[in-house]
Order: C-alpha cells, then structure tokens, then sequence
C-alpha cells in the first residue's frame, strides 16, 4: 500500500493554474475537489468542509481575478480569507492578576501545556504557581510536581486526596500570593457525566479568568462533539493545539474555534518546557491546507493596490469629491474583499457597519454607490454641492435606484468628506496607523 | 460507539438500492404506459395489438424479474454520501477513498436481480471491502501468549498520551486473571511521574515493576524485566515506552535499539480511537521503522466512530488485538473483526453508551 505524498495533493492542481487569469466552471471544481481532499485529509469537519469549500467555488468564479495575479494566487488568496474568517483571531493574553482552568480530553496534553504556560507568565515577569486538581490519573501529581521543582515554578497538590475540588479550594487559600494561578484537571471526555460535573464544580469554585481547551492536533472528526460539550459545560475561553511537532495538522481546531466560540491562544509544539508557541493564524493556515507561504500573498495583494489608485494625492491636498471617492470604491474592489482590509480604510466606521459580518452586504452597498454615481456627470462628481432635488431625481431614475438611496449616498460622501476634513485639519497624528500605512507612505509632520 | 457509523451507512445503503430500483421502475413504467397507448390505438387489427404487447410485456417481465446494469453514473451520488458517511465515522481520506473505489468496481456492470434483494447486495459489497480492510488471518492474542515461549515479551510504543501505560496496565490484568504471571518494564524513562503511573499500577494490580532512574536507557531497563522473567519464571513482560513522534528520528532509533537488544515476541502499537488522518500517518511511520505486530486502539469510550481501527488495520494490514474503552483495568474489549462489522452492519440497538 503506497500513500501518496499527503500534503501535496492540493500543491500539484495548483500548479496546473498557474499563469492562467481566468477561471471556468470547469477548473474551479477541479480544483474545490482538491481543496476538499486536502482539508479533509487535515481532519478539518466532513460539514465544515462542505460549507467552506462551497463559498470558495462561489467566490472563485465570481470575484475577478486581481491584475498581476493568476489564478492560483486568487484562489489562495480565498482560500485564505476563508480560513481566516474562522482562524484569524488569537487569543488575547494579558499579563495581570488572574485564574487560569486547563481543561480537555484524556493524554490530550493538560499537564505539559500547564507547565509551559506557567513558565511562559514567569518570563513575562508575573509571580505564577500552578495547582494539581488532576487527583484521578495514576502519577498525575508526580507528573506535575516533578515538572515544576524541575523548572522552579511554585506547586499546590495534595498527594492522596481524591477531591479535586477541595485541592483546588485549598490551593486557592494557600496559594493566595501568587499573580497567576494555573489549575491543570484530570482528562475527561463529553459522555464521562461524573468528571464533566466535577469539572463545572472546579469552575465554580475557581472563577477562572481563562479556561483553556487543550486538543491534540491528531485529533478527527471527534473534535467537533467534544468542543461542543466543555464549552455547554464551562464556556471555553481559548484553545491550545498541541503536538504540532509531529504530521497531524490540527484540523479539529477549526471544529474547536467554531464550536466554543472562542479562538486559539498557544500551539504545543514539542514535549519541553519551552516548546509552547503563541498561535499564528497565518502559518497554522498555510500548514493545514497544504498552500505555501499564504502570509507574503496576502502582502503582495495589499501592496498591489497603489496609492495613485485610492486618489491619496488629491485627498491629502483637501480635495475629496465624489470622484475621489468613486476612485478608492473601485481600488476596494480590485483588491477583493477582506474584513480586515475594510477596516483598515477609511470608510471604516462611517456608515458601512463593519461590525456587520455579512460582507457581502457591505461590497453589495458599494455596488450599488457605484452605479448610482455612474449616472452622474462629471460635473455632479466634481461638485458634490450641486446636488438639488431634480439633479437627486434624475440620478436616481437614470440608475435605477431611487431618491432615498441617492440620498443615502450623498450623506455617504459628506460624512466621509468630514472625517477627511477633520484629519486634514492637522490632526494626522490622529490618524489610525493602518490608514496611514493604507495610503502607502510616512507622513511627516 | 459505531452507532453513528451504522446509522449513515445503512442510509447510504438505502440510497444505492433506491438508485437500482428507481431505475428500473422508470423503465418498467416506460413499458407500461406503451402497452396502454398500444391497447388504446385503434387502426391496429386485435391480432396485431396482441402480439405488440405480448413483446413488450414480456420485456417488462423481464425487467421485474431479470437483469439490469449499474452503471458510474448512478453510482456517483450514493458513493460520494458513501465516502462523507465514512469520513465522518473518522476514517481516514486514503483508506476512504480505496473502500469506495472497491465498492464501485464491485457495483459497476454488475447485473441482478431487479426489484429484489438489491440493499443485501449493496450490504454485501460493502461489508466484503470493509471485512478485507479489518480481517486478521493469523493469531489471537491469547493465542499467541499461549504458544511462544516464555518469558514472552511484548512491547508498546506509540505517540504521546494515547494510553500504552493504562493499556499495558489492562493488559497485565487481563493476563493475571487468565493465570500468567507478568512483569512489567518502566520503559519512560523521560516522561516526569512516568515511573510512578507504572508503578502505581503495579502496587494496584500486584505485579512487579522493574525500574531504573529517569534518563536512564529503557533498552536496559526492558533487558533487566526480561532477565528478571527468565531468572523466577515468569510468563510475560510488558515493556512500555515513552511516547514519541514518528518524525523524530532520534527516538524512531531509540525503539530499533530497544528491539534489536530485547528481540520482543509482540510489538504493539497503541494509537487512540480519536485520531482522525494522522493515525494513519503514524501507524505507517511506525511499521515502516520498528515493524508492528498489531495495534491496540484505545479511548472508544470517548464516542469516537471507530473508522480509525479500519484506517490502521488498512495501512499496517495487522490485527487489531484490543479496543480500550475506559480509565478501568477491566475496560479491555477483545477485538473481534465479527463483533466490529457486527457494530457497523448489524442492527442490534442495544448500545454501549
Ligand atoms: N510531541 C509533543 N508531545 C506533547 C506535546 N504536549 C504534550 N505532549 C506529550 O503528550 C503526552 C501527554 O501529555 P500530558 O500533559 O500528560 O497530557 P494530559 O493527560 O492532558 O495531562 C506526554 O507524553 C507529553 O509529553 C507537544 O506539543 N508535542
Ligand atoms: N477514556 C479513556 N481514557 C483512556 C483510555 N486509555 C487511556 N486513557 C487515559 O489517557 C491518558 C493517557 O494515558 P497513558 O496511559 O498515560 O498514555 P501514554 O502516554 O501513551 O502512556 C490517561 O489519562 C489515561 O487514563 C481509554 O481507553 N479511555
Ligand atoms: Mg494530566
Ligand atoms: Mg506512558
């Protein structure tokens, strides 16, 4: 039995797409079939696969190719953005006062993640002690103790007592000094009724700040079910995935983020102490499906974007018509749509709702901008100020929309016009970094 | 624990029969509604109309009671429901994929029987490619311990936390309670509390544990159980390991020492139910570095699906000996390729959990 080489699957359909600028029907489901392979065989959710895989397809033949990109970078590039909507997010860790719940399934990894996360706090200058509420597993406090004298980080157990929620009770008490406190717990799976109630009494008891779930990155289709059932049981607050060291992709971390509502903090990367890592979105996603360096794409798409294209000459000089603003809808488009990258643009907060997730009815609202100001002439579009009642008429019926939308529209570009004034009117320092970055220069003052 | 399996294959199964029979009703109500117009026309003569459908109802006869062919394209969407339902039963894509493509060349062109029996024949392809993934022509483990020599000596490896020292803890009992006194080899020398879980299992179980210190080389610990077996004759050892990943190659090399030293009558690989694609990774990398003799599939407790022992018996072509399924010593069930297909295609309702 000869396996094919595993992670190249989607690699060799790719390939194949390379220099070509269009996709067809045709190719954009061989390629979806490939996707699916390949995110099936990183353990990614059978449905969740569908779904994403669905969205792409869609995506791939409706959205146009960026100018200088092929086919395969577009599609990456949503492959990218897909995962992201889901991955992108990383758990904010703060370094202050706080409780912190290991929880997850049996040999998941509990224990060596509490030790790393301790050493982790110690580093970053927080008084850190670890407590052993796993009073079940044969050797689980020799384990964690010999762990911690190894690595000098303060132990709370109590060899013999069988009532983890008294250890963890007493640990509280005598362990009162310490910044960061981190309770590692015995394993224990969706259907163990017992522990999963011994473990709801340990939250009680320990009002933690963050309750980690600790999954093994080997895990299958299992992940979904069990995510689902701590998170009913304590709320998750973050997820580590460990033994990344190995071939397993972490899949599952898909099914854990989206089950628990919660997103990744740490990745395991390694049996010792210092093998933890804070999660990147950007390598984990180009590590699980298969695609090579994601993180300079998606530069490349930003960069592409030029700053005579967003009119950053004409608005930094004051002038903002509807004509500038029609030139940055259209850079918008070309640059396809990204959350982040919605963002990071001006309009940001200024009538889209980008709280709003349903992107789509963002790009649509451009759209729509779009097309109304096409029925305008030159003039109306250098001169915003000439808009009276007829002029709104004749726009509305000539675009084939109506007089409130025009309406809408005009109120658009005056808020807009203002939160340009506003920064023109010296206030640059002001200005969000990304924007400044967005308009692709260092403006010194 | 297979009920979930069971239920989306018996679906699948239903959807494969519908396909052959949906097929055939077309044509036969094709043929009906010709005998209708024929019967209904009239410039035909009596006899003429008589023997016009005298044809055609014997075709339709034929069709209920003859032969009929499948073809890729019926197939396509019952196979890929196929496929889904095993994946999500967590087997592995690989494995998926071959199951699938022997049902399929086993379904195309295959003529039967209309209208009748046609879910047992989908049922029997089916199990006939699932039966060749998971059968075991050679011993039971108990036969094996029955027949070697003694000391016998079986040793566990595995990655990390997939439960070789509960496993080989269950194991020792099982041996126990059937007569064979056992020793067991402290292995993890580098896991922390990894001596002290093997010990305390063995105060538990009231078995001797042989032990060095940490760090030390468990070629020699496991050389030392053995010599201990052989010295007050005792009938098996267990060795365990520490985990390890099949891509560090360095510990791959600490295991072909540790058999090249102690010549091991069983290596058993221990891997848990709810690995998804990577079991299959790593039960090749494994067989390929110190060559396994079976597998222990552990956790099946944890309502995983259990496609993961199909995905292992495929890549190494080994008998699965065990399933573990809990933290008890007694929560040890004896792997039966019967008991297993039994899970997946009989209807027995009652369910473990
Ligand atoms: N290779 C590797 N092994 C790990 C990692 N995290 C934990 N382990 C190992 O996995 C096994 C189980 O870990 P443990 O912390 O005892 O799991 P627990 O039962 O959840 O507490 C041990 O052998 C650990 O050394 C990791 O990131 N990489
Ligand atoms: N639920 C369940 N847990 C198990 C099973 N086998 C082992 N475990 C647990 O898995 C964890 C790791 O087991 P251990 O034997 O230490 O794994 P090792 O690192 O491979 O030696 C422990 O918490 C065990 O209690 C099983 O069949 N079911
Ligand atoms: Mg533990
Ligand atoms: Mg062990």
């Amino acid at each position: 039995m000869i396996l094919g080489n595993l992670g190249n699957s989607l690699k060799e359909t790719f390939n194949k797409l390379a220099r070509l600028n269009k996709i067809d029907k045709k190719i954009a489901e061989e390629i979806i079939k490939d996707v699916q392979r390949a995110l099936l065989q990183a353990d990614v959710n059978v449905k969740l696969v569908m779904k994403l895989s669905e969205n792409i397809k869609k995506r791939a033949l409706k959205e146009e190719v960026l100018e200088g990109f092929d086919a395969k970078e577009h599609i990456s590039k949503i492959i990218y953005e897909e995962f992201s909507n889901i991955l992108g997010k990383v758990t904010e860790i703060e370094l202050k006062r706080q409780n912190i719940m290991m929880v997850g399934l049996q040999g998941s990894g509990k224990t060596t993640s509490t030790a790393k996360l301790a050493k982790y706090f110690q580093r970053k200058g927080l008084k850190t002690c670890v407590i052993c509420a796993d009073t079940f597993r044969p050797g689980a406090y020799d384990q964690l103790s010999q762990l911690c004298k190894v690595h000098s980080i303060p132990f709370y157990g109590e060899k013999g007592n069988e009532n983890a929620v008294d250890v963890v009770k007493n640990g509280l008490n005598e362990m009162k000094e310490y910044e960061v406190k981190i309770v590692d717990t015995a394993g224990r799976h969706a259907l163990e009724d017992d522990l999963i109630q011994e473990m709801k009494e340990i939250n009680a008891v320990l009002k933690p700040d963050h309750k980690f779930l600790v999954l093994d990155a080997a895990i299958g289709q299992e992940a979904e079910v069990q995510s689902r059932k701590f998170s009913e049981a304590i709320g998750i607050t973050g997820v580590i995935i460990t033994k990344l060291d190995g071939t397993a992709k972490g899949g599952g971390a898909l099914s854990a983020v989206s089950e628990t509502g919660s997103s990744i903090a740490f990745i395991g990367v390694g049996e010792r102490i210092d093998d933890l890592e804070k999660f990147d979105p950007d390598s984990f996603i180009s590590k699980l499906v298969g695609l090579g360096d994601l993180k300079s794409l998606m530069e490349r798409v930003q960069e592409s974007v030029k700053p005579d294209e967003m009119a950053v000459e004409e608005v930094l000089k004051g002038k903002f018509t509807l004509k500038e603003m029609y030139k940055q809808f259209e850079a918008i488009n070309k640059m396809g749509p990204f959350n982040q990258l919605l963002q990071m643009i001006p309009f940001g907060g200024f009538g889209i709702d980008l709280k709003d997730k349903d992107y789509e009815k963002t790009k649509y609202k451009l759209d729509r901008y779009k097309i109304i100001m096409d029925s305008m002439t030159e003039y109306e579009l250098e001169n915003p100020a000439c808009f009276d009642s007829s002029r709104i008429r004749r726009v509305a019926i000539g675009s084939g929309s109506d007089i409130a939308e025009v309406r809408d529209l005009l109120n658009y570009y005056k808020t807009l016009k203002k939160a340009f004034g506003m920064f023109k009117g010296g206030n640059i320092r002001g200005l969000p970094g990304k924007f400044m970055k967005m308009f692709g220069r260092e403006i010194k003052i | 624990m297979f009920k979930s399996l069971r239920e989306k294959l018996s679906s699948v199964k239903e959807s494969i029969s519908r396909t052959i029979h949906d097929k055939d009703k077309e044509k036969v109500t094709s043929l009906e509604d010709e005998i209708e117009t024929i019967s209904k026309k009239e410039d035909l003569s009596k006899e003429e109309k008589a023997q016009k459908l005298g044809f055609i109802k014997k075709a339709k006869t034929f069709l209920l009671e003859g032969e009929s062919i499948l073809n890729e394209k019926d197939l396509e969407e019952p196979l890929w429901n196929l496929e889904l339902a095993l994946m999500e039963g967590n087997v592995a894509l690989l494995v998926v994929e071959a199951i699938v493509s022997s049902v399929k060349s086993n379904l195309i062109g295959r003529k039967k029987k209309l209208l009748a029996h046609t879910d047992e024949i989908v049922e029997d392809v089916l199990y006939e490619s699932i039966k060749n993934v998971i059968k075991n022509d050679g011993l039971s483990f108990d036969e094996i311990i029955e027949k070697s020599d003694k000391p016998v000596v079986i040793l566990f490896v595995g990655v990390n936390g997939t439960g070789k020292t509960t496993t080989i803890a269950k194991v020792a009992k099982r041996l126990k309670d059937k007569g064979y006194s056992v020793v067991l080899a402290s292995g993890d020398t580098y896991r922390t509390g990894a001596l002290e879980q093997l010990e305390i299992h063995g105060e538990r179980l009231g078995l001797k544990v042989i032990k060095h210190q940490y760090g030390s080389d468990p070629s020699a610990v496991i050389y030392d159980a053995i010599e201990h077996a052989k010295a007050r004759g005792i009938d098996v050892v267990l060795a365990d390991t520490a985990g390890r990943m099949h891509t560090n190659s360095n510990l791959m090399r600490e295991l072909q020492k540790i058999k090249r030293i102690n010549s091991p009558d069983l290596t058993i690989f221990v891997d848990e139910a709810i690995a998804g694609n990577d079991a299959l990774e790593r039960a090749k990398l494994f067989d390929e570095a110190i060559g396994l003799d079976g597998t222990i599939l552990t956790k099946l407790d944890t309502d995983a699906k259990g496609g993961t022992a199909i995905s292992i018996s495929y890549i190494t072509g080994k008998p699965i000996f065990f399933f573990g399924t809990g933290q008890s010593y007694d929560d040890l069930i004896i792997f039966q390729e019967d008991w297993l297909l039994n899970k997946i295609f009989g209807n027995d309702s009652e369910e473990e959990n």
